[in-house]
This record gives structure tokens, sequence and C-alpha cells, in this order.
């Protein structure tokens, strides 16, 4: 039963005041409730923030069935953009890396970015290549959608795409357990490592605070009589109305709380001798250049269809080696348009925005040496369901995505392709 | 109410025994137990609700999670937010009825309302563990500031005494809590205590590490007495709100009294 249908059975048989005190005070204890739990955002961001903060790809989870306490690997790259806009904080300053779940369903037992452990926040350059591994262990049974994300000082949350994993109740249903071996030598479980003695001291307080409040509301006069009392008797004479037994009373409170506190401290100190402030700083990880293609791309400028739900870039494209290449892929928040069918391209386990046959260029593939105009067209119904159509009211209409394209050898690169963008209304 | 409804034979009662304002009159007596026991609930369901809403708008972060709990910003920002709100209560209180409960009062209150808010949103609804979400303990100051008007009683010489006891013991009574997160451990290559590894494991999706503010203050130049050196600041902080929030809660007492009396 929960707490309210108590409260509220209690208040049928009783009709008594307390019980609606009682559920007043569960309805305040709501007030403090914590928002970290659900919803992720990933469809409510700015379209324009979407495409031209951070490029996401490769991201794959792996396994995306498991159970408690087994451990599930979530890797992949992300690129942050050149056209990163004016309007938000630099992802140049603070970045943690995060995950985005539904509160601790997982422990993060390990992240690294370009091989650098990210325990704690760090700082990333524009146009970089940075690769990153996350390592989670699974915790409370369910199913998540689960995503790579940065926190950016000030600009908020960037998320990466998602996927969804299911995690199974372990074998043996044994409560989840998550030990450490501390540096004086001790394995402890946080899940509850010095809980006894929290729960031990409260209790303690608790009770010192309790006993003090019934000395005095079972006073035989409180408010009203003791009202009466102090107004008879003046400011002057007021304090009349306390007794030498209060006095003592507080003397007593007053000794026996100082011996506590003083008691406590001496025995945590003895208890704990070896405690280290909290650590906090910043790392450092050096991002990979991209990897340079044989393609130079000059972008003349791109609109967007409202009724067609489709991008067309206009670019200038030279292939400057001596292979020729296929223009393969186009990414921009976090949705892959392919020229092809999905079944023809690197596409992870579960993996979601994936939408095949949807990028048309005019030209497929470039000759060795050719310089060539292309128009590309990205589309797809994704557009619309993942309310990317919000872009033409942006304050700063511009577009920013990554073009990957390959060599005949299977060789794979991408590069950076953004700018200026006109909205078609009709 | 009904049993202390006059019979008109009795209004001119010489001995007052059904005059409501002689103290020794038994019907007035039981009148004024229920009353009083309705004031009780009435004054602790206010109190409990306005603290906690107060409570987690002006401490908030800084009292939810063990790896926010610093040595040096954590205790100047809880005892500031608790002595605004009972300094403002401490006032009427005292002045109408002559008790010296107010801060036992909001403090364990508080503690109440908080178990039972990490245990239900954080725990059972979000997961997180108690150890990484347990409540702080302020009920030993509150009686420490209570008793310090009681044994003094004088809201002038407490205003000193007992802010500043809350203020230079909040990280001493809190120790037997904390000392245990506060070990260290090598995780990653990199020196942590329990309480930041738990911040780092433990995934909060919103609430980042840089969002933490971990002892950023010049005082870190004076080395290793960070404790003591916070100690007398939050007394003095404490001692400052305090004092404020009395004058604030004075002036709100007497205005309202004003008015209650042009009303009467
Ligand atoms: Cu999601």
């Amino acid at each position: 039963m929960t707490m309210t249908a108590m409260t509220m059975k209690m208040m049928r048989q009783t009709n008594s005041i307390a019980a609606w005190g009682l559920l007043g005070f569960f309805a305040v204890s709501l007030l403090t409730f914590s928002v970290d739990a659900g919803a992720h955002g990933e469809r409510a961001q700015l379209a324009s923030m979407r495409m031209r903060t951070l490029h996401w790809f490769d991201i794959s989870v792996s396994p995306t069935r498991a159970k408690v306490g087994d451990t599930i690997v979530m890797t992949g790259k992300f690129i942050p953009s050149e056209l990163w806009p004016e309007q938000l904080p630099s992802i140049t300053d603070t970045v943690f890396l995060n995950i985005g779940t539904p509160g601790p369903k997982f422990i993060r037992v390990y992240s690294e970015v370009n091989g650098v452990p990210m325990i704690r926040s760090t700082a990333f350059e524009q146009s970089k290549v940075y690769e990153f591994k996350i390592v989670v262990r699974a915790r409370i049974p369910g199913r998540y959608h689960i995503h790579p994300l940065l926190n950016v000082k000030d600009a908020g949350t960037l998320v990466g795409k998602g996927t969804w994993v299911e995690i199974e109740p372990s074998a043996t249903a044994a409560a989840f357990t998550n030990e450490v071996t501390t540096l004086t030598g001790d394995t402890v479980d946080l899940e509850s490592v010095g809980l006894k003695a929290v729960v031990g001291w409260h209790l303690v307080w608790i009770a010192m605070g309790v006993a003090f409040l019934v000395y005095w509301l079972t006073k035989p006069e409180l408010f009203i009589p003791r009202y009466m009392r102090v107004r008879n008797l003046g400011p002057e004479q007021a304090n009349a109305v306390i007794t030498k037994r209060d006095f003592l009373v507080g003397g007593f409170f007053f000794t026996a709380t100082m011996v506590l506190i003083l008691g406590g401290y001496l025995w945590a100190e003895h208890r704990y001798p070896v405690t280290i402030p909290l650590q906090t700083g910043k790392v450092k990880v050096e991002g990979a250049p991209i990897p340079k293609g044989p393609l130079s791309v000059a972008v003349e400028n791109a609109n967007y269809e409202l009724a067609g739900r489709s991008l067309t870039m206009r670019m200038n494209l030279t292939n400057h080696g001596d292979q020729p290449l296929s223009i393969k892929e186009f990414i921009t928040a976090n949705i892959r348009f392919l020229n092809g069918p999905v079944s023809g391209a690197r596409v992870m386990e579960g993996e979601e925005l994936v939408a095949g046959d949807s990028l048309h260029p005019s030209v497929s593939v470039i000759a060795p040496g050719q310089s060539i105009d292309v128009v590309l067209r990205a589309e797809d119904s994704l557009w619309e369901t993942q309310r990317m159509t919000g872009l033409i009211y942006d304050p700063d209409s511009r577009f920013a995505g990554l073009l990957f394209y390959e060599d005949a050898r299977g060789g794979r690169y991408y590069q950076e392709v953004g700018g200026p963008i006109l909205p078609k209304f009709f | 109410m009904a049993n202390i409804a006059l019979p008109a034979s009795k209004i001119t009662d010489p001995a007052g025994y059904y005059d409501l304002s002689v103290l020794d009159n038994p019907s007035a007596r039981r009148y004024y137990r229920r009353f009083d026991g309705i004031l009780i609930v009435v004054l602790f369901s206010f109190l409990a609700l306005g603290i906690s809403i107060h409570y987690a708008l002006t401490a908030g972060d800084w009292d939810y999670w063990i790896d926010w709990r610093d040595r040096r910003w954590w205790p100047l920002i809880t005892p500031m937010s608790l002595m605004m709100f009972i300094a403002a209560f401490v006032y009427p209180i005292w002045k109408a009825f002559r008790l010296p409960i107010i801060a036992t009062a909001v403090t364990t209150l508080l503690c109440l309302v908080s178990w039972v808010s990490r245990y239900f949103n954080f725990g059972q609804f979000t997961d997180f563990p108690m150890t990484f979400t347990f409540p702080s303990t302020y009920i030993g100051l509150g009686i420490l500031l209570d008793c310090t008007l009681l044994l003094t009683r004088s809201l002038t010489a407490s205003a000193f005494a007992g802010p500043f006891l809350f203020g230079a013991l909040i990280w001493p009574i809190n120790w037997p809590l904390f000392a245990a997160y506060k070990v260290p451990v090598e995780y990653s290559g990199t020196l942590v205590s329990l309480s930041d590894l738990m911040g780092y494991q433990y995934i909060r999706t919103t609430t980042p590490e840089y969002l933490r503010i971990i002892e950023e203050s010049t005082l870190r130049t004076f080395g290793g007495s960070v404790t003591p050196l916070t100690a007398v600041f939050s007394a003095f902080v404490a001692v400052v709100t305090y004092s404020l929030f009395l004058l604030l809660g004075t002036a709100i007492y007497n205005l309202a009294g004003r008015y209650v009396r042009r009303i009467v």
C-alpha cells in the first residue's frame, strides 16, 4: 500500500487533523523531487543546434540485451562543428562526457575520449575527431533508451543517437553490489557503505529533537494560556514564564548536544583516520585531425523544402585523387541519409534514424581529377518526425553535416559540409 | 466546542469559573488544550512546507548529493539557508509565547521531510542508492540555537551565540555521517574520494561533474586549515544572516500586530 493510500485510510477511520497533517507532509516531500529522471529531450532541441553542434557517428552499443551485473560497452565518434552557433557557449570551455539514461539504471565504470579517462570534465576543439568509449554495468532491470551525450557548460545537454537496451534480472537474483577497494585497503560496497552510521546518527538526532520538542509541547499551558501570561506579565517580566525546570532542561540538552557532537567527531576521526577533500579538476585531451580525403568541397547554397521534407545542397566537388570517389552518406542531427539501401551500409545492431535510399546526388561518382557542380538532395520523412522542420525559424539559418564518401579500394572518408540555408515554402 | 457554551445563570459567576480569560478555569483549560493541539499541527505543517520549499530553492543540489558537500561551500550555503528561515520565526514565537522551539522544530521537520523525499523520490522512484543521497543532519544545531535563547533569555545575546555555534559546528556534527565517503580511492589512474566516485558511477544525466563547486576560494591558500577557517567564516555568516532575518521577523510581527489590533 502506498503512503498516500495509507493516509487516506487513516483519515477515513479517524477523521483526524493529524492525518491531514501527514498528507500535507508527503505532499511537501514530493516538492523536492528530482527532475533528473526521464526526458532526454532528443527532439526538443532547436534543429539548428542539433545540426551545428556535434556530429555523432559510428555509435555502437553492445550487447543490447544483458542481465543485471553485466557490462555494456558504448563506442562512437563525434566532431564538434566548425559552424558551432555563435549564440551558444563554446565547447572549448568545459564539457563532460555523459550518458542519457532515466536515472542510474546503470553504473558507469569507465569512460574515455581518445584514450584519456573521462572521470572529470574536459574541453574539446572544433573540427577535430574524438573517439569515445563508455563502459556501464547494468544495475536495474528494464528497457532503456541510452544515449551518449555531452554536457557543455552553460549550453546544456547535447545528445547523441539513442539505442534501446534490455536489462533482465540476474540469474541468481542477488542484490546488485558495487565493490571497490580503497587506498586504505578496505573493500566496500558503494550501495551500502557508511549507511549504518548515517541512519544511526540520524536516529540519535531525531530522538534528541523530538525529546526537546515533546518537553515543550506537552506543557499543560502552551499557546493561548502562555500568551495570556506573557501579556499579563508585560515585556519586562515576561521571562518569568520560563521555569527553573525549563532552564535545567535547556542546560541538559545543550550539554548533551555538545558532548554528542564532540563524541561523534572524535569517533569519525578515529574510525576514518585517512580522508581527502572532494576532488575535481579538468583533464586535457588532444583531438585527432579529420582524416584528409582526396575530395575538396565548396558549398554554394542550400534550400530546405517544407513540403518535400528535403534539404537540397548545391556544391562544387573536386577529386584530387587517382581513384573514382562515390558519395555514400550524409549525416546531420544524428540522422543518416544513405545513398543506397540500408543493407549496403555499415549499420549497427539496433541502430535508429537510418534512412535508406534517401540521399540523391545528381552525380554519384566523381572521376579522378574531375571538378563538378553537384546537387545533393537529402529527403526523408525523418525531417518531420525528428522535428527538423523548425530549422527555418532559427535566428541564424545555416546547416551543417558530415558527408561520407568512399574510394574504389573501400577507403572511407568524411568531412564537414555546411553553409547558409534558404527555406522554400511552396 | 459545545462544552464551553455558558449557561445564562453562570455568566455573572463571581469566581470567574467560566471566564475563559481566567487560567485556572477547567473548562477554559480543556478548550485551550484542544486549540493548542490544532495550533501545533497547523504551525508544524506550515513550518515543514515552508522549510522544504525554502531549502530546496536555496540549498538544493548542495544537499542532495554526497559529492557536492565539500568543506568549503556546503558549510556556508546550508547555515545561511537555514538561518534565513529559522530567524524569521524565532521572534514571533518567542515574543508571544516565550517558546524556544523554532530552530529544533524546523531542523527536525526538515530532517523528516528530507528522509521521505530522498527515500521515495531519489531512492524508490529514481533508483539512486541512499549512500549517495542521504540528508545531512542539523537537529543538534537547532537544539543548540534554541538552548542559547532559553539559557540567555535574550534575543540579542542568543543572536550572537546561537548562529555562531550553528555555523561553526555544522561540519563536525555531520562528520560522522560524511567521513566514510571521503576515504581515498584510485580510479582510472586518478585520485578520488568515494563521494567523487559515486558521483561518476551513479549517472546523473543533467547534473554534470563541472556543476559542482569544490573548494573554490582564496582560502585554499591557507593550506591544510580549510576546515577550521571555514567554521569561523560560516559562523560569522550565520550570525549576520540570522540577525538580518530576526529583524525582518520583528518587523513583520510588529506590522501584523498593528493590523490585528486595528481590526480587533
Ligand atoms: Cu532516447
